[in-house]
């Protein structure tokens, strides 16, 4: 019969995936959270003098514009009530529509790579998260809100050739990572707090909130009614993950304007980690031995990535994209990987690598809750954004009607990342070592991650939403 | 029963309680997916017999992580071969319809790509069979794994075979339409 490969692949699939079916009724899905994560940036633009008396009354926090985000049809459940059939044919078509934005941030590479080695670059014995999305996100509306050398650095390093371009990029990458269908949770927010003794030009305003889905509030700089609502947005944006970063972040009375982004994703794994196998081992961390809880699984239909100097396995999200795990090889430390041009197009590659084969993976890697606040200021000169940081040189006319001095005065990026296992199911593991990264055995291997590694977290449309280096998890 | 770890571990010791504790434990369920495939109780025991012999000689190397699983994936692999060779003098019954059913997934006037290897296409239908709600999922694979009947199913789930039908039937469509989009078909 035509369909004989058909009927044997059917047998081959996914043990967790027989599993379920012994049981005699479906319950409802339980949506559990497996891998969450957060960042923010908070870009403040300051000016050189106090403004002068602000108004005499206490001023509520108020909102100029709230960003209206693509409306999606929730994940369908509840295959036995009436109306399944309405709801998933709805939940589906929103997914489509989402799905005609991807592709767009394929160029990023080149920002990517570069953002990465320099954000990640000197975390010495600490761990880092950076949000590649979430900067190119704020930078594109930084873009908006300058001109000038100010502007053409930014475009340099996004690798667009104009501001027109950008934008059109920068709305494409906004919905193409955008969900909010209950399932998964992927919302790259943004918002701009305003002072209320500044005129702005109402223009750029609405191309932030018209393409960038950016919200505009407006206030009493250094009041604490704009503060705590500014703080309270944060936490809302970021699940409160980041609360702690969030507390101490306030707006000082001659800040003109402070752009902030933040990025939520909640993902359940493809086939979740039993608890059952997470076991206590050793990590082998560089400041010393740390006992450490593992989590356990076998990929039955793995890859197994490899460069010249790390080996890569991943592991799917449900309905999302996927978590990269890159170990260095023995002897090579993660800030030369991070030096390391192969390495570094591995991270946004999204498995497209020709070194690469199918096997079944043991995997074994730490559960972890790793955050990091990066002050990109002097990454960002670095890159050759440099302009916007001097008073003298920056161009913010598209932001203000009246000529006056200001520039970039702080930039802050708070990251967090949490996995964990979730669910139950049987499994067995057998442990062997991994050296070297070398050709791949012919069809097994264990990928243990017990040393410091790298990871990535990509969208829906492959695109990095965090990058994180994990050196005591 | 004894726990799947500690009935792994007699495999790999060699000893031949394996077999013996595997057999109560999932000889049934075992029997039960040959017995589906080949409607024939002497064929069904063999297979089931079978299963224990390749289950021997796979661990070691194998420690499968569900032991269910593992076995009833033997036992399937072994009973469709035995369906295929036999095919050919008798055709019918309930089986024969899941499998023509699962021709639907296939376009009119094209085929599986030769190319494509059975673990490989095992893949792409994971990640099909993730993106599917649940009950759905598992009503799928109740009938193209387990080769349940309609009725089995019913009764496991407590649906109308009208429903069961069109959720197959919506299914297989989604099937097809991802299959092609991944040009699995030449």
């Amino acid at each position: 019969m035509k369909s004989d490969k058909l009927q044997d692949a059917i047998g081959m699939v996914n043990a967790d995936l027989v599993e379920r079916t012994e049981k005699s009724k479906t319950k409802h899905p339980k949506f559990k959270w497996t891998a969450a994560v957060a960042a923010m940036l908070a870009i403040a633009i300051g000016i050189g003098a106090y403004l002068g008396n602000s108004s005499p009354f206490a001023v509520k926090a108020y909102a100029l514009a709230e960003a209206e985000y693509p409306t999606m049809a929730g994940y369908p459940t509840g295959e036995m009530l009436p109306g399944f059939d309405d709801r998933y044919a709805a939940w589906r078509e929103d997914q489509k529509k989402q799905r005609a934005y991807r592709g767009a941030g394929e160029n990023l590479d080149g920002f990517f790579a570069a953002t990465v080695s320099e954000f990640l670059g000197g975390a010495n014995s600490e761990n880092r998260v950076y949000s590649p999305l979430n900067v190119y996100m704020a930078l594109a509306m930084l873009a908006e809100i300058t001109d000038g050398e100010s502007r053409a650095q930014i475009l340099d390093l996004l690798d667009a050739d104009s501001i027109e371009t950008l934008r059109t990029q920068a709305h494409s990458v906004w919905n193409a990572n955008y969900s909010d269908d209950g399932a998964v949770t992927s919302i790259l927010a943004s918002s701009l707090w305003l002072n209320e003794d500044v005129a702005f030009k109402q223009e750029a305003l609405d191309t932030l909130a018209k393409n960038y889905y950016a919200s505009s509030y407006r206030g009493e700089m250094g009041s604490n009614e704009l503060n705590r609502a500014l703080q309270a947005w944060m936490n809302k944006q970021t699940g409160g993950l980041l609360k702690e970063y969030i507390s101490g972040i306030e707006l000082t009375p001659n800040t003109v304007m402070s752009l902030v982004t933040t990025i939520y994703f909640q993902a359940k794994w493809g086939t979740e980690f039993s608890r059952s196998q997470t076991v206590d081992k050793t990590f082998h961390a560089a400041s010393g031995d740390v006992p450490c809880k593992f989590m356990q699984q076998t990929i039955t239909y793995g890859s197994y990535y490899w460069g010249e100097h790390f080996s890569a396995v991943n592991k799917s999200l449900k309905n999302s994209g996927s978590m990269w795990f890159i170990l260095p090889d023995e002897g090579f430390s993660i800030q030369e990987l991070l030096t390391d041009s192969e390495a570094l197009a591995f991270l946004s590659s999204n498995g497209d690598w020709e070194n690469c084969k199918s096997l079944k993976v043991n995997l074994s890697v730490p559960k972890f809750d790793v955050k990091s606040k990066l002050d990109l200021q002097t990454g960002l000169k670095n890159l050759g954004v440099t302009d916007c940081f001097d008073a003298d040189t920056a161009d913010f006319t598209p932001l203000v009607t009246k000529e006056q001095p200001l520039w970039l005065s702080n930039v802050e990026h708070g990251a967090r990342v949490v996995i964990d296992e979730e669910g139950v199911a049987a499994a067995a593991y057998t442990e062997m070592r991994l050296a070297g990264a070398a050709m791949p055995p012919e069809e097994e291997i264990d990928f243990v991650v017990d040393r410091p590694f790298l990871f990535v977290i990509t969208g829906s449309d492959g695109l990095p939403l965090f990058v994180g280096v994990v050196n005591q998890p | 029963m004894m726990d799947d770890e500690r009935i792994i571990d007699l495999y790999w010791q060699r000893k031949e309680a394996a077999i013996t504790e595997t057999k109560a434990k999932y000889g049934r369920r075992c029997y039960a997916i040959a017995y589906n495939i080949l409607r024939d109780r002497s064929d069904a025991e063999e297979c089931e017999n079978d299963t224990y012999m390749d289950a021997w000689n796979s661990m070691p190397p194998h420690k499968p992580t569900a032991l269910a699983a593992f076995l009833g994936a033997i036992t399937r692999r072994i009973s469709l071969d035995k369906w295929r060779r036999k095919a050919a003098q008798k055709r019918g019954g309930e089986f024969t319809v899941s499998l023509n059913e699962l021709e639907e997934c296939i376009p009119d006037g094209k085929g599986i790509d030769d190319r494509i290897t059975a673990a490989s296409l095992a893949e792409v239908l994971n990640a099909f069979l993730y993106t599917l709600p649940e009950t759905e999922c598992n009503i799928f694979l109740r009938r193209y794994w387990h080769f349940d009947s309609i009725n089995a199913i019913c009764a496991r789930y407590g649906f109308g075979q009208s429903k069961v039908k069109m959720m197959l039937l919506r299914t297989r469509e989604k099937l097809l339409t991802y299959l092609e989009k991944e040009e699995i078909f030449v």
